[in-house]
């Protein structure tokens, strides 16, 4: 069950956009396709999709080769689009037509969503009256509106502000919970992390890194210690030739290359007399582990 | 096909609820319903008189008091006969009373016949007909004076027949003059309703729509919908406009008047018939070259550049059959009327002067179907490849690739 990529390439004029990569997703849930511009993100995309074909490997959905007709998706692109004098409502309608939904069930699919994303007011209004934010949550309903088994998000709160974030991820979660199969693509790692149990980063088309976010951080060391103390205490972290990251109001941030050295630097403080009110040893973050992938 | 029908009727609505088409529509309706109506304004501004007032001052008694028959010749003149000064005739044409006068005035030798208007500028010299007229009617007097019998009158009178005549065994029928009109006409409403399938797939392209059309159904299915969208409109279109003209030409135009410029038993439902079918198949080929030439373009700003290939092809193949359609026998002229980017502005005039048999429209119609397929698996194949390109404006290399490169 559920989507399958396999060893699959592509190639635009002699260039490799995508080289060789694999994904499985076998149970619903949010996957996180990474990577930077230009790695091969929306390429691959595309292909899942069926909208360019793929030079080599094998795509499919639930064991069958994946075209346009094989599977029931929905896409937010990253390129933002409305038909800018064409009414919200007559737009949306429209696709819904195009993804094969019949007039009244558009209707009133629309009308359900509309409600959920906050959007009623702007059904008759022709899209280039809305705020950018509004367009986005627009263009989210076209790739939901149709019930989709498979949504592919790409960049999906990139300018929306905190309230439509939360309005948007509420839903985001909702389509998880009803059994959807999700793949979201995004440069705020933060998001993924939020959202992702699967992560698959690329690099030049090529995949540096894949599988469950958790087991991956799991492999790599703890890379920093924060404290929290009631005085300064740089003296101790320079004794064991630490570097800090950060420090504000006695809350240090210290990088660490072993769990050992932060440690020995707790009990320098506290065998000082010096009160700890917090010390997290920390694992990195997937914006580190981000960096240090596709970083040069 | 449910989804070709679905891009067609939301193509269609988009574009009747277009401003600019709602108002240039109507801004040709209410032209052409003005134009037919231009002889009728005149004729009331003038009060139904049409003709000039023409004043013949006769002062020497040359025409023998014989000038009144000038009333009854149809000179075209209202005329008036008296008696006046140069000074006179002048305030009289200041004062709009007549708008021109004729002199009489016997010489020494000869009869001097003084045209007098207002301003000569635009006159070439005295008007032949006005010539001829005083020479007739001089020469009837002078002729009725000598006693002549009857067959002696009919004897010095001339009985020439002139007729007009070909060496070529084709002969055309109908006023090329119209034709010429008609042909540039239906050259623009092919032209413009093509390159609507152009603007509206540049406008998906540029406003990013696109790549959630491009996932919500096949490029295929955009391409054909949209032209044929875009032919339902432009048909409907051009019928309405030419269905207003042939009303109001029937309504407002004197029928005389109407069938000294347009033949109208040339204009027979077989012709008409022929005439949407060459409109529909001209505006095919073309706006599929336009579908094409339109999914290149990633910026507004390149729409000309990218379209002008097209264009200046368009143009070509029109002259080729304006011009030729001055020697419609010649070899250029059928060519013109087979090669399948000139015979919609060919064929339809070919036919009109009796010159095309049934069997040359269907080899023309054949030609050009099989042609119109071969641009359409092109275009749509280029315009599959090239709607998800964003870079930079496509050279001929550029798209000569995505033709080879696999079918999205």
């Amino acid at each position: 069950m559920g989507l399958e990529l396999k060893n699959v390439s592509k190639t635009f004029a002699g260039k490799i956009a995508v080289d060789n990569i694999s994904l499985t997703l076998n149970t619903p849930g949010v996957y996180g396709l990474l990577g930077t511009n230009g790695a091969g993100k929306t390429t691959t995309i595309r292909m899942i999709l069926g909208i360019i074909k793929k030079d080599s490997g094998e795509i499919t959905w639930n064991g069958k080769a994946v075209d346009r007709k094989s599977v029931n998706f929905g896409y937010l692109p990253e390129e933002r689009g409305v038909y800018p004098k064409t009414k919200i409502f007559d737009q949306l309608i429209y696709f819904a037509e195009l993804k094969g939904m019949k007039t009244d069930d558009a209707k009133n699919s629309i009308n359900k969503w509309a409600k959920e994303l906050k959007v009623e007011e702007y059904m008759d209004m022709p899209a280039e009256k809305l705020s950018k934010g509004n367009q986005q949550k627009i263009q989210f309903m076209t790739a939901i509106i149709h019930n989709p088994e498979l949504v592919v998000l790409d960049e999906p709160f990139s300018g929306l502000d905190p309230v439509n974030t939360e309005i948007l991820k509420n839903i985001i979660i909702d389509l998880v919970r009803n059994g959807k199969y999700v793949i979201m693509s995004a440069h705020q790692m933060p998001t993924i992390e939020e959202f992702c149990s699967d992560i698959l980063i690329l690099n030049k088309g090529k995949t540096v890194l894949k599988g469950n976010l958790k087991e991956i951080k799991e492999t790599y060391p703890a890379s920093r210690v924060r404290i929290d103390t009631d005085t300064k205490i740089e003296k101790y972290i320079q004794e064991l030739d630490l570097k800090i990251e950060n420090e504000k109001n006695n809350e240090y941030v210290i990088k660490i290359t072993d769990e050992e050295k932060a440690h020995t630097l707790l009990n320098n403080v506290i065998s000082n007399g010096i009160k700890v009110n917090k010390f997290d040893i920390m694992k990195p973050t997937l914006n580190d582990i981000f960096i240090e992938k596709v970083g040069e | 096909m449910k989804d070709v029908i679905t891009v067609a009727k939301f193509t269609i609505k988009e574009m009747i609820k277009r401003k600019s088409f709602i108002i240039s529509t109507l801004i040709i309706l209410v032209m052409i319903v003005v134009g037919f109506n231009i002889p009728n304004f005149i004729d009331s501004i003038s009060g139904g008189d049409f003709s000039e007032k023409l004043l013949v001052v006769d002062n020497d008694n040359v025409f023998e008091g014989q000038l009144e028959a000038l009333k009854e010749a149809d000179s075209g003149y209202d005329i008036e006969i008296g008696k006046a000064s140069f000074d006179e005739i002048k305030t009289k044409i200041e004062n709009d009373e007549i708008s021109a006068a004729i002199i009489i005035e016997k010489q020494e030798e000869n009869v001097k016949i003084r045209y007098i208007l207002e301003d000569i500028t635009m006159m070439q010299g005295v008007p032949e007909d006005l010539m001829s007229t005083f020479n007739t009617l001089y020469s009837n007097i002078q002729i009725s004076k000598l006693g002549l019998t009857q067959e002696e009158l009919e004897s010095i009178t001339p009985n020439f027949e002139f007729t007009l005549e070909q060496t070529d065994e084709e002969e055309a029928s109908g006023n090329i003059l119209v034709m010429m009109i008609m042909s540039i006409i239906l050259f623009y409403a092919i032209y413009f309703c093509a390159y609507q399938v152009s603007s509206s797939i540049t406008t998906e392209k540029t406003s990013k729509i696109i790549e959630t059309l491009v996932t919500s159904t096949s490029p295929r299915t955009i391409v054909l919908g949209k032209t044929l969208g875009i032919g339902i409109v432009g048909l409907i279109q051009m019928i309405v406009i030419v269905g207003t003209a042939f009303i109001s030409a029937k309504s407002f135009l004197d029928p005389e008047l109407l069938n000294s410029v347009l033949d109208m038993s040339n204009i027979t439902p077989y012709l008409a018939v022929i005439t949407i079918v060459y409109f529909v198949l001209g505006y095919l080929i073309y706006a599929l070259l336009y579908a094409l030439t339109g999914s290149t373009i990633s910026k507004p700003e390149d729409i000309q550049s990218a379209n002008s290939p097209v264009a200046i092809f368009a143009v070509i193949s029109f002259y080729l059959s304006y011009f030729t359609m001055m020697n419609p026998t010649s070899n250029l002229n059928i060519f013109a009327s087979l090669f399948p980017f000139s015979a919609p502005f060919c064929m339809p005039f070919r036919v009109m002067m009796g010159l095309a048999s049934v069997t040359d429209v269907v080899i023309s119609i054949v030609i050009l179907l099989a042609s119109i397929l071969i641009v359409a698996q092109v275009a749509i194949k280029i315009y599959s490849n090239a709607i998800l390109n964003y870079g930079t404006k496509m050279g001929f290399k550029d798209i000569l690739n995505m033709y080879k490169s696999k079918e999205n």
